[in-house]
C-alpha cells in the first residue's frame, strides 16, 4: 500500500489527471477571448485564357487569371490557446444545375504562426517592398509573417497573383457569372477545437466583416492579347515550394 | 500537415451527415491501401444530386494530392467523398499519440515494458 511503486503510480496517474483537466481547461477558455476580425478584399484583375493543366497535357481547358487585393486584420483571432492560423481565399461560382451547390476552390493561402509557435519554414513572410540597394541591416527584420511593428494576423497584398489555378472540371469558366472571392480562416489551436470562418457573431466572437468580392468571369481572350507574367500563380513566397510548384 | 499537426498528435475526427467544405481537414485512405493521409480540402464539386468530389493537398506540400491518388488508381483525379474520406478533423489533443509512435518505431520497446511488467509482478509481496 506504500510501496514506491504503488506511490509511483500515484503520483503519474494524478499528473496525467491534472494535465488533462489543464488541457481541457485551456481549450475552454477560448469561448471567451473577444474576437473582432475584419478584412477588405477586392479583385483588380481578372481574364479567361486557354491553358494546360501541364505542359504534356493534350487538353486544353479554360484558365481565370485573377489580381486582387486583400486587407485583413485578423491579429484578434490570436489568444493564448493559438498555434497558428491558416488564411485562405476561395474562389466560387454558381454550378450549372440547381440540384448541384456551387463549386468552389482556394486559389491562395497562408500559414501564419503565431509569436510563441516554433519555426517552421513553409509559414507566410509578409513581402517586403523590393529595393534596388540590399543593405545589410534590412536582411535583420525578414522574414516575419507581418509588417513591422505589427502583430501576426496583419496581411496586407495588393495586385497579388493566386497560387493555385483557376479552372472549371468542365474547362469552361468563361462568362460564368455571380462568381464570389471570399476570405476564410482556420485556428489551429495548442489543444482543443479547430475553428473556422464565422460570419455571425457569437458572444465574444464577432463575426468577419468584409472580406467577401463579387464578380463575373469574362469571355475567353486571345493569349497572344495577354502578358506572360500574368498567366503564371504566385511561386518561391514560401521555402518548401520546390519546382514544379 | 506540418506545421499544423506533428507526429503523435490526437485528432478526433466527425463524420456525421455532414457537408465537407473547403478548407475543412479530412483523413482518407489512398483507394487499395490502409495508409490514413490527412491532408486540407482545396477544392470541391459535385454535391447535392451528385457524388461530391475532393481535391486536397497538405499544407506543407507544394502540389496537390493528385499524384497520391493516382498512386493506387491511375485515372483518378478526385476523392469521391462518400468513398474514401474517413472524418474531417473537429479537434487535436498535442503530444498524447506519441507513446504509439514510439512503439510502432522501436518495437524491441515492447519487449522491455513487458520485461518491467514481468519483474513488478514477481517482486510484488501478494
Amino acid at each position: 500500500m506504500h510501496s514506491s511503486l504503488v506511490r509511483i503510480q500515484n503520483v503519474f496517474g494524478y499528473f496525467t489527471s491534472v494535465a488533462f483537466a489543464v488541457a481541457a481547461a485551456v481549450a475552454v477558455s477560448v469561448l471567451l477571448s473577444s474576437q473582432t476580425p475584419s478584412a477588405s478584399l477586392e479583385l483588380k484583375n481578372v481574364q479567361v485564357v486557354k491553358g494546360r493543366p501541364h505542359y504534356y497535357s493534350t487538353k486544353r481547358e479554360e484558365y481565370a487569371h485573377v489580381k486582387f487585393d486583400l486587407d485583413a486584420d485578423l491579429t484578434s483571432l490570436f489568444n493564448w490557446n493559438t498555434k497558428q492560423i491558416f488564411m485562405y481565399i476561395t474562389a466560387s461560382y454558381p454550378s450549372t444545375s440547381p440540384s448541384i451547390p456551387p463549386p468552389e476552390a482556394v486559389i491562395w493561402d497562408a500559414i501564419i504562426p503565431s509569436d510563441h509557435a516554433p519555426f517552421h519554414p513553409n509559414t507566410y513572410i509578409h513581402p517586403t517592398s523590393k529595393t534596388p540597394s540590399k543593405s545589410k541591416s534590412k536582411n535583420k527584420s525578414k522574414g516575419k509573417p507581418y509588417p513591422e511593428g505589427a502583430s501576426p494576423g496583419i496581411v496586407k497584398l495588393s495586385n497579388q497573383k493566386p497560387k493555385y489555378q483557376i479552372t472549371d472540371f468542365s474547362g469552361k469558366i468563361a462568362e460564368r457569372e455571380n462568381a464570389t472571392l471570399s476570405l476564410h480562416w482556420n485556428v489551429q489551436p495548442w489543444v482543443g477545437a479547430l475553428v473556422w470562418t464565422n460570419t455571425n457573431s457569437y458572444g465574444r466572437w464577432s463575426g468577419l466583416k468584409g472580406g467577401v468580392d463579387k464578380f463575373d468571369f469574362p469571355s475567353l481572350k486571345g493569349s497572344e492579347t495577354i502578358k506572360k507574367e500574368d498567366l503564371k500563380t504566385e511561386t518561391g513566397a514560401e521555402k518548401n515550394r520546390g519546382s514544379p510548384a | 500537415m506540418e506545421p499544423a499537426f506533428r507526429r503523435g498528435d490526437l485528432l478526433l475526427l466527425w463524420n456525421r451527415g455532414m457537408d465537407t467544405h473547403v478548407g475543412e481537414i479530412v483523413v482518407f485512405n489512398v483507394r487499395g491501401e490502409d495508409i490514413p493521409v490527412v491532408h486540407r480540402v482545396i477544392q470541391r464539386f459535385g454535391g447535392g444530386s451528385e457524388p461530391l468530389q475532393l481535391l486536397t493537398k497538405g499544407d506543407n506540400n507544394p502540389v496537390d494530392d493528385t499524384e497520391i491518388y493516382a498512386r493506387n488508381a491511375p485515372g483518378q483525379a478526385y476523392l469521391d467523398k462518400e468513398r474514401d474520406v474517413v472524418g474531417s478533423v473537429a479537434g487535436t489533443i498535442p503530444c498524447v499519440g506519441y507513446v504509439t509512435v514510439i512503439f510502432g518505431d522501436y518495437p524491441w520497446l515492447k519487449a522491455v515494458l513487458f520485461g518491467l511488467l514481468g519483474l513488478s509482478v514477481v517482486m510484488q509481496k501478494n
